[in-house]
C-alpha cells in the first residue's frame, strides 16, 4: 500500500482552491502568487511584457550578447539545448541565420520516443544545425523512471535532470559558455519571479545537492551505481565556473510567443504538428516526442488540479490567443482526460501493473483537492463550478 | 412604387433585401393575402425544396393571391425556387403542384448528357447566359460573356419555346436562365448573387 | 466546359480573420469584413467563412459577421463552423448565408444533413470534410478544426453524406493547409471519382499551377486563402494567370 503524500506540505499549497480572475490558472500552481485583484503573477508578468518592456533595448542587448560570445573561428559559440519541437528550432534558427552565430544544439533523448518526435528532430537537424543526442542507458533510464513515478509521483524527475545538466556537460566539453534557452518557465508561468527582469538564471540554484532531491543512498539502495546516475548528474561547480558558464533566456530578449514559434518553425526548420490533439489538451503542436509525456501532466493533475490544458489555457490567454471563456470551455472539455493512447506502454515501461498505478496515483490525491462522489473521485473545485 | 418580397420562409429572403437596398429602392415584405394584393411589383426568393415551399404558400393563403397578381398584369419575378414555383409541377419528392402560372414542370438535372458524359448535380457555379429572346427589357445593358451564378438540382422542361428570354449550357445541358411571359419573369440564376451583373437585372425588373 | 470556381476562404475565430498552418494557430490577420469586401470587389466568385473553433468551443457565432457581409457582398456566402441544427441553418440563411458547411455535427449524426437537405435543399448543404492521410493510404475525416478523429475515412463518407443529402464537398487537405505547397491531388480525384457532386479543392494553394492541377484531378473549385491573405497574389492576378494558361474561369470586368 502507497503512503499517502501530503501535498499540501511539500509543495506549501493553500487549503482554499482560488481561480485567476484573468487566465484560468489556480492558486494551486507552486511558487504562484495572486495580487489583491485576484490575478495570478504570469498575468501580471504577461500584461508587464506587453507594456512595460522596451523590446529594441532588448534586441539591442541580444545583438550585443552575441557579439560578446561569437567566436567566429569555427568553433561553437553557443549551446542551444532542444529536441526536435517548435521552440528549440526557433531559437537555434534565430541565433544562427540572423544573429550569425555558430550553434551546437543538444538534445536529451526522450524516454520512448514518439515518430513524430524523432521525425521533427531530423528535419530540424536537416535544415542545417550540427547536433548531439544524448542517450543515457536505457536500462538505467527504465529503472530510474519506475523509481521516479513509484516514491516521487513524476516518471520525469530524472529525465528533467538529464536534461537540465546535459547542456552544461556539452558547455564544459565543447568550451562554449552561452546556454541559450527558449523561455524562463519560472517567469512566464507563474514560478518564481526573481529573475523576471534578468536574463539569466543562476546556476547555483539547480539543486546541486542531490539527484532528483533524494540522496545517494536511496539510489544505491535500488541497485543504481554512482556509473548509472552519472549522465544525469551535474558537473561540478567548480568546472561550471571555470567554463564561465551563462544561462540565458531567449524569451528574455525577443517577446516569448509560443505560438508563434510554431509558425516560424514549420517555416524555417520543416516542423509538423501532431494530426491529432495531444491527450488531456486541444493542441496539435506542443510537446510531441515522447510516448510518456502524458502522465507527467497527468500527475501534475493529480497533485494540483492543474491538467494540461488549464496550462495551455494559461498561457495561450496571456498571449491573447483564447479568452478566459474558451478557456473554460476547453478545460471542461479536456482537463480531466486520461492519457489512455500510451497507457500500457507506460505500464510496461515501468515494470508495473494497473493496480500499482491507481494505488500511486491515488497517494498524490490530496483531500484538499479530492473527494470520492458515488465511488468516483472528483474535484472539490473546478473552474467551471467556481 | 410598392415593391413587395415574398416572406414564406424561403430563407435567401435577405439577400434580396439588401440587393434591393442597395439599387436605392425600398420595400416591404408580405406575407399575407392582403399585403401581396397591395403590391406594383412582386419578387418571389426561394431557397429550398419546392414541395415544402408549395406547403409554406398554401399555408398562408398566398396561393390564389399570386395568381390573381398575375392576372393582373403586375410584374412578378420569380428567383430560382421562386421561379420555379411559377411552373405547373414538380418531380422533387414525388409530383408536387406549383402555381401553374407558367407552362412547364420541373425535372432534376440528368446525371449524365445526351452523348453519356457526367454530369454533376446540383449544378453550382457561374455561367454565361446565350439570349434567346433579345427584345426582353430584363437584359437590357447587358453584355455577351456575363456569367450569373447558378446553383440548382432542378430545371425548367416541357416550356413554351417563346417563354425563354436566355438560357445556358451546363455540360451540354441546355438550363433555361431567364423565362418571362409578359408580366411574369423567372430567373434560375440568383441575381441578387451575381454581383454586378445580377444587379443590372434586379434593376431592369424594377425600373421598367 | 464549365467555369472553374476561385473561391476565397476566411477562417474566423471571434471577430477576426484568423490564419493557421495544418489548420493550427490562431494568428489574427484583421477584420475578416474588410478582406471580404476587397476579394468581391477584385472580382472573387464566392466568399466561405469558417468559424473555425465553434465545434472545438461548443458554440456558433458567425451570424453578425455574415450579416454585414451580405450588406455590401453580393456573391454567394458559404457559412460553416458549429453549424448542429435546423435552427441553425435557418438562422445563418437569414442573416445572408446561401449555403452552409458542416462537418463535426455530421460525423455524429449523420442523419442531420438529410433534414437539413430536406428543408433547404441538396444545393444548400454543403459538406466539409478535413482529411489527413493515414499510413495505409487512405485518408482519415478530422473534426473540430482537424483535430478529432472521427470514426469516418473520407471515402466512404463522402458517398454515404451525399446519399444523405449533401450537394456539394469542400474538400480540406489537412496535410496541405497552409503550406502553400498544392493541393492533395490524390485525394481531390478520390473523392471526385466516388461522389458526382461539385468539389472544392481546399488547403495548399500556392500558384496558379497548383489551381490547373487541382482541376484537372477533378475539383469544379478551388479555395484559397493563405495566398490572398498574406498578399503573396492579388485576385485579380490570379483570375488573369488562369485566364492565360487556359483554365476557363469567368470574365469578370
Amino acid at each position: 500500500m502507497t503512503e499517502k503524500r501530503n501535498i499540501q506540505q511539500m509543495y506549501d499549497l493553500p487549503t482554499a482552491v482560488k481561480f485567476c480572475t484573468k487566465c484560468t490558472i489556480s492558486n494551486q500552481r507552486p511558487r504562484i502568487t495572486f495580487d489583491d485583484k485576484g490575478v495570478c503573477s504570469a498575468c501580471n508578468f504577461a500584461e508587464f511584457k506587453k507594456t512595460g518592456i522596451d523590446w529594441e533595448t532588448r534586441g539591442q542587448e541580444l545583438q550585443a550578447l552575441c557579439d560578446r560570445h561569437r567566436k567566429g573561428d569555427g568553433s561553437y559559440d553557443v549551446i542551444v539545448p532542444c529536441s526536435g519541437g517548435k521552440d528549440g528550432s526557433y531559437v537555434s534558427h534565430m541565433l544562427k541565420y540572423k544573429y550569425g552565430m555558430n550553434p551546437l544544439c543538444v538534445t536529451w533523448s526522450p524516454l520512448l520516443a514518439t515518430e513524430l518526435g524523432r521525425k521533427n528532430l531530423d528535419n530540424f537537424i536537416k535544415t542545417g544545425f550540427d547536433h548531439i543526442l544524448g542517450t543515457p542507458n536505457p536500462v538505467v533510464t527504465r529503472k530510474l523512471t519506475q523509481l521516479a513515478f513509484t516514491h516521487m509521483g513524476d516518471p520525469f524527475q530524472p529525465f528533467i535532470y538529464g536534461q537540465t545538466n546535459f547542456p552544461m556537460k556539452m558547455a564544459i566539453q565543447h568550451d562554449v559558455a552561452l546556454i541559450m534557452y527558449g523561455e524562463n518557465g519560472e517567469v512566464e508561468y507563474g514560478g518564481n519571479m526573481k529573475n523576471a527582469l534578468s536574463p539569466t538564471r543562476e546556476i547555483a540554484d539547480h539543486d546541486g545537492h542531490y539527484f532528483s532531491g533524494k540522496p545517494p543512498e536511496f539510489w544505491e539502495e535500488h541497485g543504481l551505481s554512482k556509473a548509472d546516475l552519472a549522465p544525469f548528474s551535474a558537473p561540478p561547480m567548480q568546472k561550471i565556473r571555470d567554463n564561465n558558464t551563462e544561462i540565458h533566456f531567449f524569451g528574455y530578449y525577443k517577446y516569448w510567443d509560443p505560438q508563434e514559434c510554431y509558425y516560424y518553425s514549420r517555416e524555417h526548420t520543416g516542423f509538423t504538428p501532431n494530426t491529432e490533439r495531444s491527450e488531456g489538451t486541444y493542441s496539435k503542436y506542443a510537446s510531441l516526442d515522447d510516448q510518456i509525456d502524458g502522465f507527467h501532466y497527468y500527475l501534475a493533475f493529480i497533485k494540483f488540479g492543474i491538467g494540461r490544458t488549464t496550462s495551455d489555457t494559461a498561457h495561450e490567454i496571456r498571449d491573447d490567443k483564447i479568452d478566459r471563456e474558451e478557456g473554460i470551455a476547453l478545460i471542461n472539455r479536456y482537463d480531466s482526460e486520461f492519457p489512455a493512447k500510451h497507457f500500457q506502454t507506460f505500464l510496461d515501461f515501468c515494470n508495473i501493473d494497473e493496480e500499482e498505478f491507481t494505488q500511486v496515483i491515488d497517494s498524490w490525491r490530496s483531500e484538499h483537492l479530492w473527494e470520492k462522489v458515488d465511488g468516483e473521485w472528483q474535484l472539490k473545485t473546478d473552474i467551471m463550478r467556481s | 412604387m410598392n415593391i413587395g418580397i415574398l416572406d414564406y420562409g424561403a430563407g435567401n429572403l435577405k439577400n434580396v433585401c439588401r440587393a434591393i437596398e442597395h439599387l436605392g429602392y425600398s420595400y416591404q415584405l408580405v406575407a399575407t393575402p392582403e399585403g401581396v394584393a397591395s403590391v406594383d411589383k412582386l419578387i418571389i426568393p426561394g431557397v429550398g425544396a419546392f414541395k415544402v415551399a408549395m406547403e409554406q404558400l398554401k399555408a398562408l393563403e398566398l396561393i390564389e393571391p399570386i395568381k390573381q397578381l398575375a392576372e393582373a398584369s403586375v410584374p412578378i419575378m420569380g428567383i430560382c425556387l421562386g421561379m420555379q414555383l411559377l411552373f405547373e409541377q414538380s418531380a422533387e419528392f414525388g409530383i408536387s403542384k406549383g402555381l401553374g402560372i407558367l407552362t412547364g414542370s420541373i425535372n432534376l438535372l440528368p446525371e449524365t448528357n445526351s452523348v453519356g458524359n457526367k454530369v454533376k448535380v446540383p449544378h453550382i457555379g457561374w455561367n454565361e447566359l446565350i439570349i434567346d429572346n433579345v427584345e426582353s427589357t430584363i437584359i437590357d445593358n447587358l453584355s455577351s460573356n456575363e456569367a450569373l451564378y447558378f446553383v440548382h438540382s432542378y430545371r425548367v422542361e416541357a416550356f413554351d419555346e417563346a417563354n425563354i428570354v436566355a438560357h445556358c449550357r451546363y455540360n451540354g445541358l441546355k438550363v433555361p436562365a431567364i423565362v418571362q411571359n409578359r408580366n411574369i419573369i423567372g430567373c434560375q440564376f440568383h441575381p441578387e448573387k451575381s454581383g454586378l451583373v445580377g444587379l443590372k437585372i434586379l434593376a431592369n425588373f424594377l425600373n421598367n | 466546359m464549365n467555369n472553374v470556381r476561385l473561391i476565397s476562404r476566411l477562417d474566423i475565430k471571434g471577430d477576426n480573420l484568423i490564419k493557421g498552418v495544418h489548420l493550427e494557430g490562431l494568428r489574427k490577420l484583421g477584420d475578416p469584413q474588410s478582406y471580404a469586401v476587397k476579394y468581391y470587389q477584385q472580382g472573387v466568385d464566392e466568399i466561405i467563412y469558417m468559424d473555425v473553433v465553434a465545434s472545438l468551443y461548443g458554440r456558433n457565432n458567425l451570424s453578425e459577421i455574415v450579416e454585414r457581409t451580405a450588406k455590401d457582398v453580393f456573391i454567394p456566402i458559404t457559412v460553416g463552423g458549429g453549424i448542429r441544427s435546423i435552427a441553425d441553418v435557418r438562422h445563418l440563411l437569414r442573416c445572408g448565408a446561401d449555403k452552409v458547411a458542416i462537418n463535426t455535427a455530421a460525423t455524429q449524426n449523420p442523419n442531420l444533413l438529410s433534414e437539413i437537405a430536406e428543408v433547404f435543399g441538396k444545393q444548400c448543404t454543403v459538406l466539409s470534410v478535413e482529411a489527413t492521410r493515414h499510413s495505409n493510404g487512405e485518408w482519415g475525416v478530422y473534426t473540430d478544426n482537424g483535430r478529432e478523429r472521427s470514426v469516418f475515412e473520407v471515402r466512404e463518407w463522402v458517398t454515404k453524406a451525399v446519399t444523405l443529402g449533401a450537394g456539394e464537398i469542400m474538400l480540406t487537405s489537412v496535410d496541405q493547409e497552409g503550406t502553400g505547397k498544392g493541393f492533395d491531388l490524390e485525394l481531390i480525384e478520390m473523392v471526385s471519382k466516388e461522389v458526382n457532386v461539385p468539389v472544392i479543392a481546399s488547403g495548399g494553394m500556392g500558384t496558379v499551377e497548383h489551381i490547373i492541377q487541382a482541376n484537372q484531378a477533378g475539383a469544379d473549385a478551388i479555395a484559397m486563402a493563405d495566398v490572398l491573405h498574406y498578399n503573396k497574389m492579388s485576385f485579380k492576378d490570379i483570375r488573369q494567370a488562369c485566364k492565360s494558361s487556359g483554365l476557363q474561369v469567368r470574365n469578370t470586368l
